[in-house]
């Protein structure tokens, strides 16, 4: 692929992307220090200065380094960085149909025609589709891998792919039927399905269920069956505790004279060795593909692929970087890495209109900073990530009333030291009220301790127990200690009181 | 009609407003980066721009998120009539798979005047939903899903959050869901699958008291200038309001109001109830009110049934504090009285009462709900050996104690030596 080639000569190159490892933060911790780094208050910035240089600290280093090491001499780095996005004009992010042609790009359900970094896979599975359907014989393959790793779409592209190559090599292209397993309200439906596309004129008999008669079709020799090809999406939903149903699927492509081509999706790698193992006794395992998680180069490919289609340059190189960087090291699923894009696509706009709204240094600037502000810098994208990694706890404590956060207070002493996983209410009482003595703050009652526990359960800090007698009610947290103290830690009276 | 007494009429009126949620929370609206602004933005975007798109609003019980939802959804429906429809499920009646596709078929045949059958299949169903996300796909109209109490969706299978989310991974339907819920790590609770095609926006509703309740009052309790009230009442009116809330007493009680809970329907609570305390023959509220208001809010029941008691009553109350203080191992009536004997014994001024005089304030104290029986099996033995238990805490009865007119002095020192 030519336009792959051209980007390895990107000068991401090692002194760069070294600095850009340095300051990226890494996975998800729900210690907001690092995240602190990168600034959150971003979205409220107040306006950036005339040359255009971030407030936040970690983007201000880059920037030096990418100047010292390009040599630059303060214009914009697209000039050097990208030779081929020279020709592209630059995007008005105010415009809005701009705006909806970059967001439909980058939408998760926008079909691709050009599907990238999967060819590997799509082959294998076509060549053994295009096996079976010459041969005439059955077989069952598995598909497996994390979510958002692009197998569904691989399997849409392997059916058109199949349609284009029946039709040039004249073969009769066989049924293909795309079953959800979620959607089935009876796991037994999945026979049903199958014996009612094969075999549409049959009626099903009713004294045999549809699995009894697709094993009697399949055992004897019926001239002129079509294949069938069926597509089984999110396998798992028909795993019983028998394990009957899946192992009745995968066998049905076992018999004689079976005609049914089988491919399952689903999450887990080992399913066809945890859940059907007697089939590898008969010989007859599933072959099994799995689909990667991305790595941070084949997401700057796909997300580079996407913006092809609109002719402007949203991103700037090293924002698309940063961004892919972060969710290859976190997950690798391409739903996160695009809902990050749109996510600082739209800091970028309100950013901007926060600008339009002060209105007066715009006349001022040069036309080529005006260009490089409109696109998507790495402060954006830092913001957008640390908006999908980081957790509400924190900010949740900080903003909690006093007696609450008193509560929390005198739970996180109560459990220091490791020992003790969860106590009672009325434990939880005394050092509540010790805790509220050393301050002179009046303790409120029992009861009202026990509804503000109740409070504090209902949004996840803490779990209550069921209990006759309200003070031998079990008490845990489900918050990390450390992450209370961190939050707490603005307050004098928390600060002395925890260490 | 005679003349009306323009404080009722005031009174009306800031009364209204306060009941009216609407009106409340029009007020985040104003600001610039508030979550109803954000909310708004996300749900327009994507109806203007067609695409799909899924949020989830945080935050504790009472602060406002189910309103700044349905005021967005107002005033989106008032911009953009018939591009949006709305569907609104509960996870406390609509967390079963089945229950949920036919309540989202019924709310949707209501909508658009189709026939509903009750008799529709799961598979039905089903189906019914993909093709009206088709339909609404291809005329361009939005659907919204509004899922409160989302953490309760995510228990079992997730089949209705996986295939809804999953239906808006295809370009043909155009949907929105807006998960409500009060659990901070709701979306942690997610399968992988369903958590990979949630698009991970959370808006969180954090309430921060202190000046965005005084600008909340303000709202609030001005009067308009368009009501029927005269209009130098009315300047009055709000210039002693203005000055009552930029007092420090006023911050004073506030900051007490919110020691226990600072989320907005409390404030608003305590707001209708200082109102209600308006003196109408003065024409205008004061610092006297809103004082008044906070014990009102902040009741405590012991405390009052406390007041009522009597001396023998607050004796055997003590007498049991003694007893749970040397953790004795059964507590009932007859070793009260041993206890309340002991007493006697070594203090003269405490009086004598004959033992079904005791008995009789026993048990009114049991009714009374300050002290009550361990267990609930033994009925059949008399209210004497039963044991029994105090029901409140050491604290709420030394308060008791001074707050009570004429309590002896005796009882104040047995509570002081044990505490």
């Amino acid at each position: 692929m030519p336009a792959f080639a051209a980007l390895r000569q990107f000068p991401s190159s090692d002194p760069t992307s070294e600095t850009i490892v340095a300051v990226t933060p890494r996975k998800t911790r729900l210690r907001s220090d690092s995240d602190a780094a990168i600034g959150s208050p971003l979205r409220k910035s107040p306006r950036l200065g005339k040359e255009g240089t971030p407030h936040s600290s970690p983007t201000a280093s880059i920037r030096k380094c990418l100047k010292t090491s390009l040599n630059l001499s303060g214009s914009p780095q697209k000039k050097q960085l990208s030779e081929d996005f020279v020709e592209r004009q630059n995007w008005n992010p105010r415009d809005e149909t701009q705006r909806r042609a970059v967001n439909e790009a980058l939408h998760v359900s926008t079909a691709q025609t050009n599907v990238v970094c999967r060819e590997n896979e799509q082959n294998r599975i076509l060549d053994f589709c295009k096996k079976c359907i010459k041969e005439e014989k059955a077989g069952s393959l598995y598909v497996c891998g994390c979510p958002g790793t692009g197998k569904t779409l691989s399997m849409e592209k392997v059916k058109v792919m199949l349609a284009d190559w029946a039709n040039e090599e004249c073969i009769q292209y066989p049924d293909v039927l795309p079953i959800n397993c979620t959607s089935l309200a009876n796991m037994n439906d999945i026979f049903s399905k199958i014996f009612e596309q094969n075999h549409s004129g049959k009626k099903r008999s009713r004294y045999t269920s549809s699995l009894q008669q697709l094993q009697n079709l399949y055992s004897q020799q019926t001239p002129g069956m079509k294949m069938i090809l069926v597509i089984a999406d999110e396998l798992d939903y028909l795993i019983t505790r028998d394990r009957a149903v899946l192992h009745d699927l995968f066998m049905l492509t076992t018999l004689p004279f079976s005609k049914c081509i089988l491919l399952g999706v689903a999450n887990a790698i080992d399913l066809a060795d945890r859940f059907i193992p007697k089939l590898r006794s008969l010989n007859c395992k599933p072959m099994v593909i799995t689909f990667c998680a991305y790595s941070k180069d084949q997401i700057i490919n796909i997300l580079q692929e996407r913006l092809r289609a609109v002719p402007y340059t949203v991103f700037q190189p090293q924002a698309l970087e940063l961004c892919a960087r972060k969710v290859a090291a976190a997950s690798g699923d391409m739903r996160k890495a695009l809902a990050v894009c749109r996510s600082a696509i739209e800091i970028l706009i309100g950013d901007s209109m926060l600008s339009s709204l002060d209105g007066t240094e715009d006349q001022h600037k040069p036309a080529e900073n005006v260009s490089m502000s409109n696109q998507v810098r790495i402060d954006h994208v830092a913001a957008a990530l640390s908006k999908v990694y980081k957790s509400p706890v924190v900010d949740t404590i900080i903003s909690l009333p006093q007696h609450q956060q008193i509560i929390l207070c005198s739970a996180v002493k109560l459990f220091r030291g490791g020992k003790k996983k969860d106590t009672t209410l009325g434990e939880l009482n005394k050092y509540y009220v010790d805790v509220c003595k050393s301050t002179s703050i009046p303790p409120v009652g029992i009861l009202e301790l026990s509804s503000m526990c109740g409070v504090l359960d209902d949004q996840g800090i803490l779990k209550l127990g069921q209990s006759r007698d309200d003070k031998l009610r079990r008490v845990t947290l489900k918050v990390d200690g450390a992450d209370i103290v961190f939050a707490l830690q603005g307050v004098r009276f928390f600060r002395n009181c925890l260490q | 009609m005679g003349v009306e007494n323009p404080a009722e009429v005031a009174k009306f009126i800031i009364r209204s407003r306060i009941a009216d949620p609407l009106f409340v929370y029009s007020y985040f609206s104003q600001l610039p980066d508030s979550n109803y602004s954000k909310l708004k933005y996300i749900i327009s975007s994507s109806v203007t721009e067609a695409c799909n798109n899924s949020v989830l609003l945080l935050g504790p019980r009472g602060c406002g998120k189910t309103a700044v939802l349905e005021l967005v959804l107002e005033d989106l429906l008032k911009e953009h009539p018939d591009m949006i429809s709305v569907v609104k499920l509960n996870g406390l009646l609509h967390s079963d798979n089945n229950c949920a596709l036919k309540e989202i078929a019924r709310q949707v045949c209501m909508e658009h005047q189709l026939q509903f059958s009750k008799m529709a299949s799961f598979d039905e169903n089903s189906k019914f939903l993909l093709s009206i996300l088709r339909e609404c796909g291809l005329a361009h109209k939005t659907i919204v899903f509004v899922l409160e109490e989302f953490d309760l969706f995510t228990e079992g299978k997730q089949r209705l959050l996986y295939s809804l989310l999953d239906a808006m991974q295809s370009v043909l339907s155009q949907a929105v869901v807006v998960g409500v819920s009060c659990r901070l790590d709701a979306d942690q609770l997610l399968e992988k699958r369903v958590r990979s095609r949630f698009s991970h926006r959370k808006l969180l509703f954090l309430s921060s008291p202190g000046e965005d309740f005084h600008r909340l009052a303000e709202h609030i309790l001005l009067l308009p200038t368009d009501s029927r009230l005269p209009n130098d009442f009315r300047a009055s009116f709000n210039e002693k309001l203005l000055n009552i809330l930029a007092g420090e007493e006023f911050k004073r009680v506030v900051d007490q109001l919110c020691y226990s809970d600072s989320t907005v329907s409390h404030l608003l609570r305590f707001l209708f109830c200082a109102v209600c305390h308006m003196d109408l023959s003065s024409g205008s509220l004061s610092i006297k009110n809103f004082k008044s208001a906070l014990p009102s809010i902040q009741r405590q029941p012991k405390q009052e049934a406390l007041k009522d008691c009597s001396i023998l009553q607050l004796h055997l109350l003590v007498c049991m504090k003694r007893l749970e203080v040397k953790e004795v191992e059964l507590c009932n009536f007859n070793s009260i009285m041993k206890e309340y004997k002991r007493i006697r014994d070594s203090f003269e001024t405490v009086d004598y009462y004959a033992r079904n005089i005791c008995l009789r304030a026993f048990e009114h104290l049991l009714q009374r709900g300050l002290v009550s029986f361990q267990d609930s099996r033994g009925q059949g033995q008399s209210a004497e050996f039963r044991p029994v238990k105090l029901l409140i805490s050491w604290h709420e009865l030394q308060q008791g104690l001074q707050s009570f007119p004429s309590c002896p002095t005796i009882l104040h020192k047995l509570m002081a030596r044990e505490g």
